[in-house]
Formats: C-alpha cells, sequence, structure tokens
C-alpha cells in the first residue's frame, strides 16, 4: 500500500496525485468528519483503508462494521449527538442499509452526515449495476455526484456543509471510474475532528413511532425544498458552456467526462449543462437551459434517472424542446459503462454528424487478431486455500450436490476445472437459498461463504436453518481475512480498523450458540480429515456447520516473506506420466502445460501442496513450509 | 501538447498499477494534467489487468479511445494483443517478451504464440514494434519482481513522452518501499538502456 501521509499534510493548495477513494479521504480530513464507518467493497474499499492508515494520528475514530446497516447506524447515532460522520459502501451495501437510511431521513441528523454509495456500471467487481440515484430520490435524501478526484474531495466537504444546513444525511454517489481514477487534487486546508458528541434528548424528531413518523415525514418534505433551492445555487450545477446550435447536453458524474470530450471529437457547438447535485434537481436551472435550445441531449450512465426527472420538468415549462436520451430510442445504452465511443456515436446520432473515426473497422481488423485468443479471467491465486476447500467438496458431494455459494473469492470457484456454483445473489444468499433448494429437491446442499460475508450477513439465516431444522450444510471458508477487497480486518481477525488488537469472535462458538449441533473446523489442505468431516456433516439429520480454515495465501505469504522463510517450490519429478490429474482437477495457474508435458511455474508455487495430494503417480515432490 | 495516451496492459500480479501511479505521480510533478484509470477487486486476481495513462490540458476521461494509444506498454504478450483495440498505425507497442501462460492453455493443451505470431499480429495494427526483454533486465537488476520498473524506464526512453526522465524517477523513488528503490531504480535505468537506441519517436 503506498504511504498515505500525503493525506495528512497541511499544505493547502498543494497540488498531489490521489485516487479518487483516496480523495474522497482526504475530504473526510478537510471536512472535519471524525466518525467513519464502513464495509468493504469494490469499488469503494480504499475510502475505509486509507482512513484506517491515518485514523489515529488524524485523531477520528473509523471502524470496519460488521455490515452496512450497522456502518450506518453506528454513524447514525454519532451524528445524531452532533458529531460529523461519514459511512463507505459499494452500491450494493446501501441495499442492505436502506432500512436505516430511509427513516433516518426523517429523523435527520445534527452532525454532519455523508453515505458514500460507489456504484459499479460494467459490474467491474459486483454482482449488479443498479443506478443508486433512485435511493436519493426514494428516500428524499440530498445527492451529490462527482466526476473526478478533485470533485469527490471537495464535494465531500459540501455534502457535509449540505447536511449540517439541512440536517439530513447526504448521498455522494460515485461511480468506479471516479473511485478508481487516479488525478491531480489542490488540497484544502484540514479540519478539526472532535469525537465529543452530546445526545438531547427529542422524542418526537428521533423516536420514530407512527405519531412521530407522520410529522417527521412532513418535515422531511419541507427540508426537500429546502435542498432545492441549495440545488438550484449549488456550485455543482452550472451551465459550462453555451453553444450556438440549438443543442444542449445535461450530464452528471463520469459521464460528463464523456461528453466533453466526444463533444471535442465531433467538433460539436453544444450548450452543456453539468449536474454535480443530482438530487433535488435544480428545476429552475434545468428549465432556462431546456428554453434556450431547441433539442436537449441527456448523457448518462445507467438509468434514465435525469431524463425522467428533465422530461416532466419540459411537460410543463418547455414542452416543445425535443428530448433525447435513452427512454424510447435508445441513443445510449441504459446498461454498462458509458465511453468516449458511445457518447460520441449518441450525439452524432442526435446531431447527424458523422464520426471522425471508423470504428467498425478497428473492430473488425480487432476481432480477426483477437481471435482464438485464450481468455484470461480473474482466478483463484495459486495457493489458495478455497481451491483446497471446493476440491474437497466436489470429491465428497460430487455432482449430485447443490452448491449455493456467495459473495467472495469462493466466486471464482465457479471457473472451471472446479466449476462450484449453483445460485449467487446477494451477501449470505447461500446459506439462505441452501434451505429452499434443499426443502424442493432433497439435494445435498452445501451452502459456501467466507468468514467476513459469516459476520456480514449469514446468522440470520443460520438461526432460520437451525429453528426450521433445514438439511444444509454451511462450509465457512475461513481465511482468516476480507480477502477479495484488500484484506481488511472482521471480528474474526482480531483487529480492529484503529489497528489496535481485539478478542477475536470465534465461528464455531457463534455457530453453536445459535444452536448448530455439528460444528467442526478443519484445515482444507489436509484433504483425508476434511473430507471425512464435511461427509460427517452432510449425514447430519438438520443443519451443520464445516469452518474450513487456512490463511489467504497473499497474507501467509507475505508473513513468509517477512519471517525470512524461505518458500521453495514444488517439482515435477520423473515419477510423472503426464495424466493431468492436477491441471484437470485443481487448475492451479503455477500448473503448466507445455508440449503435452506438465510442470510447476516456480514463480508463482506457494508450495501448498495440494497438487501433491491429487497426483496418482507421486510425481510432484517438495516440502510444505511450517 | 494534445495529449499523450499510454496503455498498460499485463497479469495481475505484475505491477501495471504502480507502473501507471508512477506515470501519473511523475506528471503532476512536471505540473501537467493526468488521468489514471485502474481496475481493482475482482478484475486483479490473476486476472488480465488494463490501467491506462493520459497526460495532456484537456483530458477528463480516465480511459482511451480507441486508436488513441501513444504507446501501448505491454507487460506479457498475449495481454498486449488484447489491448490492440487501442492501437493504430501511429502507436507504438514496446512489450515484454516474458510469457505468462494462461491457465486456458494449459487447459486445452494449446502451444503459446510464437514471437513471429505475436509481432504478425501487432502489425495489423502498426509497425512500430520494440521488444524488450523485461524479466532479464530485471534479473540484472536484482529482482524479477521489478520487471515494472524496466518498463516504466522503456517508457521513458521515448523520445516523445511528455514526462521528464528526473521526474519518473523520483515518482518510483516515492512509490517503491524503501528497500527496493536501488532495485527499481536499477532495473529502470536498464529499461531506459533498452530502449534509447531504439526508433520511438
Amino acid at each position: 500500500m503506498p504511504d498515505l501521509h500525503v493525506l495528512l499534510r497541511d499544505e493547502p493548495g498543494k497540488r498531489v496525485l490521489l485516487l479518487g477513494n483516496e480523495a474522497i479521504a482526504r475530504g473526510i480530513l478537510e471536512a472535519g468528519i471524525s466518525l467513519v464507518t464502513t464495509y468493504p467493497g469494490t469499488p469503494a474499499s480504499e475510502i475505509g483503508d486509507s482512513v484506517s492508515a491515518i485514523a489515529s494520528e488524524a485523531g477520528l475514530y473509523m471502524e470496519y462494521s460488521t455490515n452496512e446497516l450497522v456502518a450506518v447506524e453506528v454513524a447514525a447515532g454519532a451524528a445524531n449527538c452532533n458529531v460529523r460522520a461519514l459511512t463507505a459502501m459499494k452500491h450494493v451495501g446501501l441495499n442492505v442499509a436502506a432500512d436505516a437510511v430511509m427513516t433516518l431521513a426523517y429523523v435527520g441528523v445534527k452532525g454532519g452526515y455523508v453515505i458514500v454509495t460507489a456504484d459499479d456500471p460494467e459490474c467491474y467487481s459486483s454482482q449488479n449495476e443498479q443506478d443508486n440515484r433512485y435511493y436519493a430520490l426514494l428516500s428524499n435524501l440530498p445527492c451529490l455526484e462527482p466526476s473526478d478526484p478533485q470533485e469527490a474531495k471537495d464535494m465531500t466537504v459540501a455534502a457535509v456543509e449540505v447536511s449540517e444546513k439541512l440536517e439530513l444525511p447526504v448521498l455522494l454517489r460515485t461511480t468506479t471510474r471516479v473511485n478508481h481514477t487516479r488525478g491531480p487534487v489542490v488540497l484544502g486546508k484540514l479540519g478539526k475532528p472532535s469525537l465529543k458528541g452530546d445526545l438531547v434528548r427529542d422524542m418526537v424528531r428521533m423516536v420514530m413511532v407512527p405519531a412521530h413518523a407522520r410529522i417527521m415525514h412532513e418535515k422531511l418534505l419541507e427540508k426537500v425544498d429546502k435542498a432545492r433551492q441549495l440545488s438550484e445555487g449549488s456550485p455543482f450545477n452550472l451551465i459550462v458552456r453555451r453553444g450556438k446550435s440549438g443543442v444542449g447536453v445535461i450530464s452528471s458524474g463520469a459521464a460528463y467526462n464523456y461528453v466533453l470530450e466526444a463533444v471535442d471529437l465531433l467538433g460539436l457547438d453544444v450548450g452543456t449543462l453539468k449536474l454535480g447535485m443530482t438530487h433535488p434537481l435544480p428545476e429552475k436551472m434545468i428549465t432556462e437551459f431546456l428554453c434556450m435550445h431547441e433539442k436537449v441531449v441527456v448523457v448518462e450512465e445507467l438509468e434514465p434517472y435525469l431524463e425522467l426527472q428533465v422530461k416532466a420538468m419540459a411537460k410543463d415549462h418547455a414542452p416543445n424542446v425535443e428530448i433525447y436520451g435513452k427512454m424510447g430510442k435508445h441513443y445510449f445504452p441504459r446498461n454498462g459503462e458509458l465511453s468516449t465511443r458511445l457518447v460520441a456515436s449518441g450525439l452524432a446520432e442526435v446531431t447527424g454528424r458523422k464520426m471522425p473515426i471508423d470504428f467498425a473497422r478497428v473492430d473488425r481488423v480487432f476481432s480477426e487478431v483477437a481471435k482464438g485468443l485464450p481468455s484470461r479471467p480473474p482466478i483463484l491465486c495459486a495457493g489458495c486455500p478455497h481451491r483446497a476447500s471446493f476440491f474437497v467438496m466436489k470429491r465428497v458431494g460430487g455432482e449430485s450436490a447443490a452448491y449455493p455459494t456467495d459473495i467472495g473469492c469462493y466466486a471464482l470457484g465457479t471457473a472451471p476445472p472446479l466449476g462450484i456454483g449453483d445460485l449467487l445473489i446477494c451477501m449470505g444468499s447461500s446459506i439462505s437459498t441452501a434451505q429452499g433448494i434443499s426443502k424442493v429437491t432433497g439435494r445435498n446442499t452445501i451452502a459456501t461463504l467466507g468468514d467476513s460475508t459469516f459476520f456480514h450477513a449469514a446468522l440470520p439465516g443460520l438461526v432460520n436453518a437451525v429453528y426450521n431444522n433445514a438439511k444444509v450444510t454451511l462450509v465457512v471458508l475461513d481465511n482468516t481475512t476480507t480477502a477479495m477487497t484488500g484484506h481488511q480486518p472482521h471480528p474474526g481477525t482480531g483487529t480492529t480498523g484503529m489497528g489496535s488488537p481485539a478478542e477475536k469472535v470465534s465461528i464455531e462458538k457463534v455457530a453453536k450458540g445459535i444452536g448448530v449441533i455439528y460444528v467442526k473446523a478443519v484445515d482444507p489442505f489436509k484433504i483425508k480429515e476434511a473430507s471425512a468431516v464435511l461427509k460427517e456433516a452432510l449425514e447430519q439429520p438438520g443443519p451443520s456447520v464445516v469452518v474450513f480454515r487456512a490463511p489467504c495465501v497473499l497474507l501467509s505469504v507475505r508473513e513468509k516473506r517477512r519471517q525470512g522463510i524461505k518458500v521453495m517450490p514444488f517439482k515435477v519429478t520423473d515419477k510423472c506420466t503426464n495424466c493431468m490429474a492436477c491441471t484437470k482437477l485443481l487448475g492451479c495457474p503455477a500448473l503448466v502445460v507445455a508440449d503435452g508435458k506438465v510442470s510447476i511455474e516456480e514463480a508463482l508455487c506457494t508450495a501448498c501442496g495440494l497438487c501433491v495430494s491429487v497426483c496418482p503417480y507421486g510425481g510432484i515432490e517438495g516440502r510444505c513450509p511450517k | 501538447m494534445k495529449e499523450f495516451n499510454v496503455v498498460l496492459a499485463g497479469v495481475g500480479g505484475q505491477g501495471t498499477i504502480l507502473a501507471a501511479e508512477v506515470l501519473g505521480t511523475a506528471a503532476v510533478i512536471d505540473g501537467l494534467d493526468v488521468r489514471v484509470s485502474e481496475i481493482h477487486g475482482m478484475a486483479q486476481r490473476g486476472g488480465a489487468v488494463v490501467s491506462m495513462v493520459r497526460i495532456g490540458k484537456n483530458v477528463r476521461v480516465p480511459t482511451v479511445l480507441e486508436g488513441r494509444a501513444d504507446v501501448l506498454l505491454g507487460f506479457e504478450p498475449l495481454e498486449t494483443l488484447r489491448n490492440l483495440r487501442y492501437a493504430s498505425e501511429k502507436t507504438l507497442v514496446i512489450m515484454s517478451s516474458e510469457q505468462i501462460p494462461p491457465t486456458e492453455l494449459s487447459a486445452k493443451n494449446l502451444k503459446y504464440p510464437s514471437m513471429d505470431e505475436l509481432k504478425a499480429k501487432i502489425q495489423r495494427f502498426t509497425r512500430r514494434i520494440v521488444v524488450v526483454d523485461a524479466a532479464r533486465l530485471a534479473e540484472e537488476a536484482g529482482s524479477s519482481l521489478a520487471q515494472n520498473s524496466v518498463m516504466v524506464g522503456a517508457l521513458a526512453a521515448v523520445k516523445v513522452f511528455p514526462v521528464k526522465v528526473g521526474s519518473l524517477v523520483e515518482a518510483l523513488k516515492q512509490l517503491v518501499p524503501s528497500k527496493h528503490v536501488e532495485t527499481n531504480v536499477k532495473a529502470f535505468d536498464l529499461g531506459y538502456e533498452a530502449v534509447r537506441k531504439e526508433k520511438t519517436d
């Protein structure tokens, strides 16, 4: 991880290169936010990680909460005691937190409170590509949408101001191309965090029983009107260019960048309205912009969120303006991320321009060149304990078992040759979907999820399995970290987000405490032992829990390197018959086949020894370091 | 200067993200405007990885338009091919010869293409190809892990690349862990020397 002390620099005006997520962390410091909660998830993870790296030095509190709902609730408690707070999560995290967010909008806050939702158009690392701007509309919360790292920082600071003016949480909606873009950021003044809060009783505002909720709903709607005024005067909503062609473009977030470059590419002379505060929308400003043009193109990523509202405004105030976007005729796609090319092609169609680049030719030549190019999808690392776990599961459960899976590295177990995974929806879904599958198919049902996911979302599902005596086996793939998102701590790791030690929460004890009778932990690399345990678990009349525990190989290799333990790669010996059992069963990237012969790639082998266990001829040798 | 676009293509774990960050940091040291795009999370686990660096006054989009790469910096031959859509006849391809066979090749018992086959495919887009033996040069510098610094050094030798060589070295020193600085700077120098004599403008 790079040195993040640059974030602590008290040098206003200094220009540094920051990742969008690091820029938000800097914004947290400039805004005087004092409490930060998060649950890691791509593309939001580095917000929490950056804050975690500097929290104690900066004098603020941060935690990796067990899930996004808990994260919002912890922060809501603090923000209602007049302390500035922020919660960061990936887009689907907001689904988990939504129960709290929807009613927190009624309650409001005293200290500024920002909820960062990082959307992932194109599903680079997500199970869906939902557009969370609709949460702003649904909850009535204000929403800011940065387009680059500089704005990500500035809007974090501005969001706190808006939040305190309105006494409402504010959504900061980013997308992958903002979170994971590096750009120059000019630093502002550092704020002063203060963790001293004060709880002032105010039951009507803060205790949402029906009688109070009715009152506070009305107050919330008044706040939305006030927020609309702020939006009209927001420095983030502005006409950046006036054109003479009668065509205007409205856009927000990452889409705005594509618009500017696409307009240049096509040589268009169009008016451009950039929206940075996208809820509530500045109705007056948009209406005026509509009236200035004959045609208005709305360019936005994912859903026609702006377009829908712009069309509603046009109906009342500018009925003759033609509006182009993705409703009705699709000038732009409603799925996937945009690009300069896609935006240029939509704008070219609306304006009748010709594209200056023959993309069709590029596509044609490229597809000829790329024909037969072997794919390189993300895979489980060489030495990953999940590979051993899946091998054991397949050995014991075979083709007849059902394997509902979950969110994390283990979703990569779906790739051949392991090919494990029958149903994947969301965090914690494996244990609950397993119960439905088992009930109606009668098949052996083995649900898998990771250690962090266990604490995040498995507990209600597991209680349900116990109470309804569901015949399912939950395999917890415990690699002692939150691996996929960058090795963040969780309640089972013994470290907090502040870097201090903590009492570990035991997965086995939790499972037993819930009432699971069969609970066993075993090292998945011990194939025989692990297989015996899993077989026994499947024979139980009710739910069972098996913990396959072995640390993430990235962590264990790093630890060995630190201790000066040399990892000696395994070797293929002359006993090898090139039967390919190892490559066909495991698909380990360190097992390489060339000219029909298998060998071990030294640079990749971590000496986990799994291939030795599956070789029928004793054709691989080496020693696993302790 | 209008804009200068670099596409860095490799395999997760090869250090392409760090290399891109070095380029971006150096551009900021030189007072230039820059955007660096990277993809984290699931996409980086041994999978194909692409980072893009765009330098120039009006640059806002972090990704490169098809056909608009000035340099395609390939850390691995197949990944270089996979990103040829960003190349045109003007593009300079600097490619490491270090092969990392994808598991699909092993699974289907297929051969990794020969250098001549690889070059022929690249030539469908551009004839400007420089191949760098990054693995050997990194070993020579002291660690096979320093191949990314070799490739940054190779790019630094491109005459039209708008970032100063000194700034790149400074950025490299800032971003590499202190105990590995010496090795990486040496790797950078070796990459630089390897490309310096080639025609790159």
